[in-house]
């Protein structure tokens, strides 16, 4: 391997513990605990460990979609990519390295934003 | 649609003057107002304020109204952003609010930021108590407790903030029971509130008539069955329920399954969802089929589908509106949680 790939795979794998370190804040955050912050990469989410439920899961998800522009729900029916972090990081990167439609800016939550105008008295 | 939540405005609105120009002796409750809040009130439809004025107001306002208010927004910010924050904090949709302000502009703006929302005049509200988004079918017990529940559930959330520990922890802590009872034909008007309001947790999104409920009750090709919540800071009586069709074959699938969001969250619909694959198993069926409505609206039924080993077979996802999730039950069930009871 010569200089230049050897960087280009040192920064790859920067910017993949960055994406975990940001992928352990939000789950802290929709879970409200701090002592996911040191959750490992593999630990099943929807085990006893972390306990991902339709709650915090939903708020996980709006999170990586608003940070990431990633619709994990829409593009994925089983939701596997939820299995660990781990699972969720490689997701995000396919889909953030992968050239296709531009991403259009987060449509916010689902039920808000543009929507058909309400008409009155239905 | 049905109207959850009516956000008031408070000057010249709901109360009968300005609050901050009042002096010594703040406004009273606007009568009209008043009578038609309180109507709806018993109807199970919950209220919310929206003001720019400081929080007294709004405490005022719920002294001389003797309305609890689910949520109250009190700031100098847009109406349409404490709007969208209400709506957020009580977790119900936008279609599901109204929003009453005397003032046009303030009304403008807030069908402009939040165009779901059915937005009146005090005139428009004086009437629409009798409009159909206003008129549940039948009145049942939980709707008359709603906005007692609501108060319920913001000491939960409060309590929840606080602790220090893992879900299930804080539901032990909380003496959650969650109670799953066959249905009798008593149940079927709480049913039908249920298939109509519920879209989060909805597999099937049609509403059910209660004939038709009360028709799958006495039917012995079905399973209805009711799931109850309680805790130590409230009851919350029937959240949510489902219906089964035994089939012919070793399949048994689950016909329509839901839940009401204020139960998000509880542990409840993975305890509906371990006891419905244990009571098929225990029929002797050897797998259990839920066909269900993908839509980005029921992603949190998704998530507690996938959580409790549901799997759709994958492919022709661009415009895939429908999947019959399924799981076997040949391997090891899981548990039920301990606070669950099951007749």
């Amino acid at each position: 391997m010569n200089p230049g790939q050897q960087r280009r795979e040192c920064a790859e794998r920067a910017a993949d513990s960055d994406l975990l370190g940001e992928l352990r804040e939000i789950l802290a955050e929709a879970t409200g605990r701090e002592d996911l912050l040191g959750v490992g990469e593999q630990a099943p989410l929807f085990g006893p460990g972390v306990g991902l439920d339709s709650l915090t899961g939903t708020l996980l998800l709006r999170e990586v979609r608003r940070r990431f522009g990633v619709d994990v729900a829409g593009e994925d029916l089983n939701l596997d990519a939820l299995a660990t972090l781990g699972t969720l990081a490689a997701f995000i990167r396919d889909r953030s390295a992968a050239p296709g439609p531009a991403r259009t800016a987060d449509p916010g939550p689902p039920g808000i934003g543009p929507a058909k105008a309400r008409s009155g008295g239905t | 649609m049905i109207v959850k939540c009516v956000i008031w405005d408070l000057d010249n609105t709901l109360l009968s003057g300005v609050y901050l120009e009042s002096g010594p002796r703040p406004p009273a409750a606007d009568p009209a107002m008043l009578a038609a809040a309180t109507q709806l009130r018993d109807r199970g439809i919950i209220h919310a304020v929206a003001t720019r004025n400081p929080p007294e107001a709004a405490r005022h306002a719920a002294r001389v109204t003797g309305l609890d208010f689910a949520a109250a927004e009190c700031g100098w910010g847009r109406k349409s952003d404490a709007v969208r924050r209400i709506v957020q904090d009580l977790a119900i949709a936008p279609d599901a609010v109204a929003f009453v302000d005397d003032d046009l502009y303030e009304r403008a703006e807030v069908s402009a930021g939040v165009p779901q929302a059915l937005v009146l005049s005090p005139e428009d509200m004086a009437d629409a108590v009798g409009w159909p988004e206003f008129s549940p079918a039948a009145v049942t017990a939980e709707a008359r407790r709603r906005g007692e529940m609501y108060a319920e559930r913001r000491r939960r959330l409060a309590e929840a903030r606080a602790f220090a520990g893992s879900r299930d922890e804080f539901l032990r802590y909380c003496r959650t029971q969650v109670a799953i009872a066959p249905a009798t034909a008593a149940d079927a008007p709480r049913l039908h509130e249920l298939s109509a309001r519920t879209h989060q947790f909805n597999t099937s999104g049609e509403t059910l008539a209660e004939s038709a409920l009360a028709a799958l009750i006495g039917s012995a090709a079905h399973q209805v069955t009711t799931v109850g919540l309680r805790d130590r800071f409230g009851d919350d009586g029937m959240v949510g329920g489902s219906v089964v069709d035994r089939g012919a074959g070793c399949a048994w699938t689950v016909t329509l399954l839901m839940m009401s969001c204020r139960a998000t969250g509880r542990g409840v619909i993975e305890a509906l969802l371990a006891w419905l694959a244990r009571s098929a198993a225990q029929g002797g069926a050897a797998e259990l089929a839920v066909p269900c409505l993908v839509s980005p609206r029921n992603v949190p039924l998704r998530l507690a589908l996938a959580a409790s080993g549901f799997r759709a077979p994958p492919g022709g996802q661009a415009g895939l509106s429908a999947a019959v999730f399924s799981r076997s039950l040949s391997g090891p069930l899981p548990d039920l949680p301990g606070w669950v009871t099951a007749g």
